[in-house]
């Protein structure tokens, strides 16, 4: 019976994360949803039902992160789908941002997740089942986007990752699929959830106008639905035919497929230099 | 080449960084090269030349990174080109690394080079020249099985390039990203790869894949000398490529890689367009 299916969600308290806590419990499923603040996630999500396990985790450290999976499987007994939702913005030229803005964006958004893989997968491989969805970005697959270099690169890594990751477990009955939104309508872009950085330098002017772009036009006029793109994972959750990338919004698409021919392209002007290094 | 260029090259007691050492200073170029240890360097480099400066960096350390360009700039002047070359493969299931193991492998191939980026473009900004190339891996556009925390690494590499590019296009500034294929390298040594501790018996994919890369140790069909000359090639480019795959290899992987996803694209065009509000449509 599907809608018995054990989801456990990062990142909860809002954005998709939230929007797709909702959708679950209100579908009937068991959810257990993690934030960094307990009161934060329970007012969001406003849901007194036993199918909800609302977990205080702080994902960058893994004792944290193992006491959730460990509350997770006592509590429903088993987890079947983990979202790697946890995640935030930041905007800022290479040269302005710190070794330790750099790192923290890297902690939550790539260290965060592989805590929870490493955490989750013994009692998905005792299982011999599971699905493990990590919510990347458009931006993990298009780095053209002036002063998201670091954010990009997070994103990056988690495409890498979760692809090497579908390859070793799939021949152990578990799926994966990297998830990468265009542009939603959540509060990804507003003050206080994208960073900026402490130092800006003036000859980054370009870098300037894609963080006022994203501040003051692109805020809350994204063309993606939140609602829709929870129903999307929730359609591929679990499914034998689940995608290994699921790229969400026709903005995302239109992208997608515009990178792949400019790679191609070059790959292909290049060729013969490429292909001179052989012994 | 027509001029003196100075170069900054991470990673340069062996490998690429090596071949490209020695294959600059043969030519005439002005070169610094890091390496943790300056001994091995200069023994590695073995050569006379006024052109050669060896530098010990610790390159996960910002302030050896940053003292080390203030050392190459007071030296030659001006600083044209930097390789970001240091970089180690790290193998296993993502179960069997730690958190540590990870970091660590991101400290070097991630890490290090943004400090280098962070601490050599105030020089690049004030010549309004210059061109940084990053060494990726053809593990950063398809990663292997069992090396899911190199590809990560790899793959962040490609982003950061990227963006990069974007950034500092407007201040003279060329970026570009190198995505090798099998190099006959010590890549694939234990001086160079670091394989997890901590099997699970689950992950015999991961164990067949470490031993069919382990033995093909000696035997990569890529050149590393060819790989050094390619790489001087495109640095001397008025238009140089922001992506630039080495290898026969590397050039099918990407391909192939580049085909299954754009398929899988297509296969799934209906929900991945099934997501936008309705009524956005008339106010684009």
């Amino acid at each position: 019976m599907e809608n018995k299916k054990v989801w456990f969600v990062t990142g909860a308290s809002k954005g998709l994360g939230l929007a797709l806590v909702k959708r679950l419990l209100n579908e009937g499923y068991s959810v257990a949803a993690t934030s960094r603040s307990i009161s934060d996630l329970n007012k969001a999500v406003n849901d007194d039902s036993d199918r909800f396990l609302p977990l205080a985790v702080n994902i960058k450290d893994e004792s944290s992160v193992q006491e959730a999976v460990e509350k997770a499987i006592s509590t429903f007994g088993k987890i079947d789908i983990v979202v790697n939702n946890a995640g935030y913005g930041l905007v800022g030229g290479l040269e302005e941002l710190t070794d330790d803005e750099a790192r923290d964006n890297f902690d939550v958004n790539v260290f965060g997740s592989l805590n929870v893989i490493r955490k989750a997968l013994p009692y998905l491989r005792d299982q011999k089942s599971g699905h493990i969805i990590n919510i990347s970005s458009i931006g993990g697959f298009v780095g053209g986007y002036p002063g998201f270099g670091i954010y990009c690169a997070t994103k990056f890594a988690v495409n890498g990752f979760s692809e090497a990751l579908a390859q070793e477990v799939n021949p152990l009955g578990i799926k994966v699929t990297i998830v990468e939104p265009g542009y939603f309508r959540t509060n990804f872009l507003s003050e206080g959830s994208l960073i900026t950085p402490k130092n800006q330098i003036s000859d980054y002017q370009n870098v300037r106008d894609a963080q006022n772009l994203h501040q003051n036009n692109l805020d809350q006029q994204q063309p993606g639905d939140p609602e829709k793109a929870a129903a999307a994972m929730i359609k591929i959750a679990g499914a034998d035919d689940a995608p290994l990338n699921l790229f969400l919004g026709a903005d995302a698409y239109d992208l997608a497929h515009k990178k792949i021919a400019e790679v191609k392209n070059e790959l292909e002007a290049w060729k013969e230099l490429t292909t001179s290094t052989a012994f | 080449m027509n001029n003196k260029k100075v170069w900054f090259i991470t990673g340069a007691s062996k490998g690429f960084g090596l071949s490209l050492v020695k294959q600059l200073l043969d030519a005439g170029q002005l070169v610094a090269a890091t390496s943790r240890n300056q001994q091995e360097l200069i023994e590695a480099v073995n050569t006379q030349s006024d052109g050669f400066l060896p530098l010990q960096v610790d390159l996960v350390n910002e302030s050896s990174v940053s003292l080390a360009l203030q050392h190459t700039y007071e030296t030659f002047g001006r600083i044209d080109v930097v390789i970001n070359n240091a970089g180690y493969g790290i193998g296993g299931a993502i179960e069997e690394l730690t958190d540590k193991e990870t970091r660590q492998a991101f400290d070097v191939n991630v890490f290090a080079t943004l400090n280098v980026i962070r601490y050599v473009m105030p020089y690049l900004r004030k010549q309004r020249s210059g061109h940084i190339i990053n060494i990726s891996s053809i593990a950063g556009i398809a990663p292997g099985t069992g090396w899911a925390i190199y590809g990560a690494a790899k793959y962040a590499v490609i982003g950061l390039s990227e963006v990069l590019a974007a950034d500092v296009k407007s201040l003279g500034i060329k970026v570009t990203v190198v995505a090798p294929g099998a190099f006959r390298t010590n890549f694939l040594t234990p001086d160079s790869l670091t394989l997890t501790t901590n099997p699970i018996a689950d992950y015999e994919d991961v164990r067949a894949s470490h031993s069919k890369y382990l033995k093909m140790d000696g035997e990569q069909a890529g050149d590393p000398e060819k790989a050094a000359a390619s790489i001087i090639k495109i640095a001397g480019e008025a238009n140089p490529p922001l992506y630039l795959l080495l290898g026969g290899d590397a050039y099918n992987r990407a391909l192939t890689k580049l085909d299954a996803l754009q398929s899988e694209i297509y296969e799934w065009q209906d929900l991945t367009c099934s997501t936008d509000f309705e009524y956005d449509l008339k106010s684009i």
